[in-house]
This record gives C-alpha cells, structure tokens and sequence, in this order.
C-alpha cells in the first residue's frame, strides 16, 4: 500500500521523510494539489454499491483505496496551477480530490477536518487549558477598554495575530511583539486583537510530537538577548537547539490535547520561564520540523515516515462524522 | 482604521539565498546540480533555511 503525500515541489522538509520511505521500501506518491489538470489527473466511479478511484501524477498511478496514509504537509490550492485556473476551479478540483480521499479510508496526518479547527488559536488557547498545560494570561477582544484594562492588570504584554496569517498586500510579517507601557490601545477596534502576559523567558521550547513520540528541542534565551525581542523566529540567536526532555505532566497533557484535537502530528511551541515551567503558546498542526532537526539529529522526519508507513487499525473520529484515522 | 497588531508589523523577509535544487518528479525529491538529494545536505538545508519555522508563512498559517 501507499503513502500519499499532498505538497509542494520545493518542500524539501517533506524530501527529509521520502528519503526514510524510500529507504523501508514503502511506495510513495507525492502530489501538489495545485498541479489538478496540469501533472495531477483524478477519476473515481462509484457504482454498483462500490467505489473505485485512482490519482495518476508524474506517470505513477495509484489507487484510491490502496493508501495506507495520507501526509498533508504543504500542499497547494487545488488548480491554481492549471492551464486556466478560476476560483471556481479550484472549488471544483477541491471536493473532487479531497472528498474523494475523506471517504479512502487511510490514516491522516492531519485530517483536513482537524487541521482546520486546530489552526484556531482561541481554540488551542481552551484546549491546552483543559489539558492541564499553563496557558499565558490572554484577552482576545475589539473592546478597546478591555484591552487598557487587560494592560492594567498585566502591564507586561505582548501582542500577536490571532489566526497566525500574515498580510500578503504588501507581504508583511507580523511577529510576536511586545507592548510598550502606556500605549494607546484605540486601534483594537478595528480589529481582534491578542494580548498575551510576557513570559520572562529562559529557554524556547519546541515539542515535535507523532503519533506517541515525542521530540523536544530547547534553545537558551541568551543573557544578552535584546528584552524586546521575544519572537523565537524573529529573533537573532547563536544558541542552537538541542535536545530536551519531556516533563511526565506535559507529556500527559501533550497526548490528551492531540486525543481531544484528532492530530496525529502537533509542533507545540512553550516558553520555558525561570522556575521551569513550561507555558503553552501554541501547536501548529503542520508545523516545520527540519530546521529542529538540523540542529539536533531528532529523528523526527524518521519518526513521521514509520508512522505514515505503519498499516495500524483505523479509529473512526467525532469530526463532523467523518472517516479520520488518528491512532 | 489599521488594526492594532498592523502597528507592529514589519516588512517580510526574503530567502536571500539562492536556491541551488530543483524537484526531480522521478525521484520525487529536490536534487542538486550534481544529482546529489537536497536532503541529504543537513549543512546546507541549515545555511539555506527553507526549513525553519518562518519557511512557510507566506502562504501557510502553519510554522
């Protein structure tokens, strides 16, 4: 059976787990969903009470129900790379090719169905509040007066996008940053706005878990590091990762939150504060996981090939009623 | 009327390197000039870093 895996050409992160697939004998296709129409044909019949459907890309054909996974990693919008693509297009291609593989039967890494809910921040904010992991003080509001009040009672704050996107028009990145005292906090009525408490921070830490395993990294805040930088990903930095272990009780909570969120894969992101705790700041549900790698040696794309590559039996999920696979 | 997080955006970051790979769809995987696979080039994935957690934010919410 095979591993499909839905991205782009230039992702060479997901090269690092076709390299391990490779390696075990397992049959790969790799697809960008945005190539439909051009390099990326589909057809499924559904007849005589059975379905039989097929994908065919860079002259590999591969039936439908002989998938053992799926890998959405960073696949492209459906069409968008076709001779004349629409919206409409795209619209069409999309539930052609996704609806077909929901009802495939192969386990997912993510399910499409929980990977959108899990983007949303507010969402994971309450869920690892469930589960038992620290959450940072937050107020999400467009209440201005909310805000200066928030800012009252945590005068340090900083300030980060809700759903995580940046502004393409122009391109533009919006980092975790901090809040000045006294800032004026007018412009939180035009649009939701996130204001976090401050972690003083001694560490990032960086929890790559699949499936079961999982694979911290941690890298030291360095003394000298500039207070207002507090965006990992932002932020100069000479220390690399390196290796770390799990706390047993954010462990524990770690499996549960991905229970309750249906991830078969999760990259959480802590600030690790003076006394050791580890406070959750997010999960990215497709979140990179080569340049933790690099640095450390985790197996990590190793660990996402066998788990892509493993048959196991198929547990039916609560998504909207739909046929994920997440164990 | 620009929302507040806007007021600490700032100009997104380009790969300033050249990407020296180009995705062979009989391999299914980037190679080098040389024929050498991308991946397995730790240093250079690292110099390059189009694996980092910025790599993908202009067009995926994910990092």
């Amino acid at each position: 059976m095979t591993v499909l895996i839905l991205t782009c050409e230039a992702d060479v992160t997901a090269d690092l787990v076709v390299v391990h697939l490779n390696a075990s004998g397992i049959p790969v296709v790799r697809i960008d969903p945005a190539d439909l129409t051009g390099g990326v044909a589909l057809s499924g019949e559904y007849v005589h009470g059975a379905f039989r459907g097929h994908l065919s890309a860079g002259g590999r054909l591969v039936s439908i129900e002989g998938l053992r996974s799926i890998w959405v990693r960073r696949p492209g919008a459906p069409a968008t790379r076709a001779p004349v693509p629409s919206p409409w297009l795209t619209e069409e291609a999309s539930q052609a090719l996704y609806g077909m593989l929901r009802g495939a039967g192969a386990r997912w890494m993510n399910h499409p169905d929980a990977a959108r809910r899990a983007r949303h921040k507010p969402w994971q904010l309450r869920l690892a509040q469930r589960c038992g992991l620290p959450v940072p003080a937050t107020l999400i509001t467009t209440f201005p007066q909310a805000a200066r009040e928030f800012s009252e009672r945590y005068p340090d704050l900083v300030v980060k996008p809700v759903s995580g996107a940046h502004p393409q028009d122009p391109p533009r990145a919006v980092p975790t940053s901090r809040v000045a005292p006294g800032t004026d906090f007018a412009a939180v009525a035009f649009g939701p706005t996130l204001l976090q408490r401050r972690i003083a921070k001694r560490a990032d830490i960086r929890l790559t878990a699949v499936g079961d395993r999982m694979l911290a990294a941690r890298k030291v805040t360095a003394a000298d590091t500039d207070p207002e930088q507090v965006d990992v990903r932002f932020a100069p930095s000479d220390s690399p990762w390196q290796p770390a272990d799990v706390p047993p009780r954010v462990a524990a909570a770690v499996r549960l939150y991905l229970r309750e969120a249906e991830l078969a894969y999760g990259a959480f992101d802590f600030a690790e504060d003076t006394d050791g705790t580890w406070w959750f700041l997010e999960c990215n549900q497709s979140g990179q996981f080569g340049f933790v790698e690099v640095d450390t040696g985790q197996p990590i794309a190793r660990s996402i090939a066998e788990w892509l590559a493993r048959p196991g039996p198929e547990r039916r999920s609560q998504i909207n009623g739909t046929n994920t696979a997440v164990s | 009327m620009q929302p507040f997080a806007l007021n600490y955006a700032r100009p997104a970051a380009e790969l300033q390197a050249t990407i020296p790979y180009i995705y062979d769809s009989g391999l299914q995987l980037n190679v080098l000039m040389d024929g050498q696979i991308a991946a397995r080039d730790l240093a250079l994935l690292r110099e390059l870093g189009t694996t980092t957690s910025t790599a993908g934010s202009k067009t995926h919410f994910d990092d």
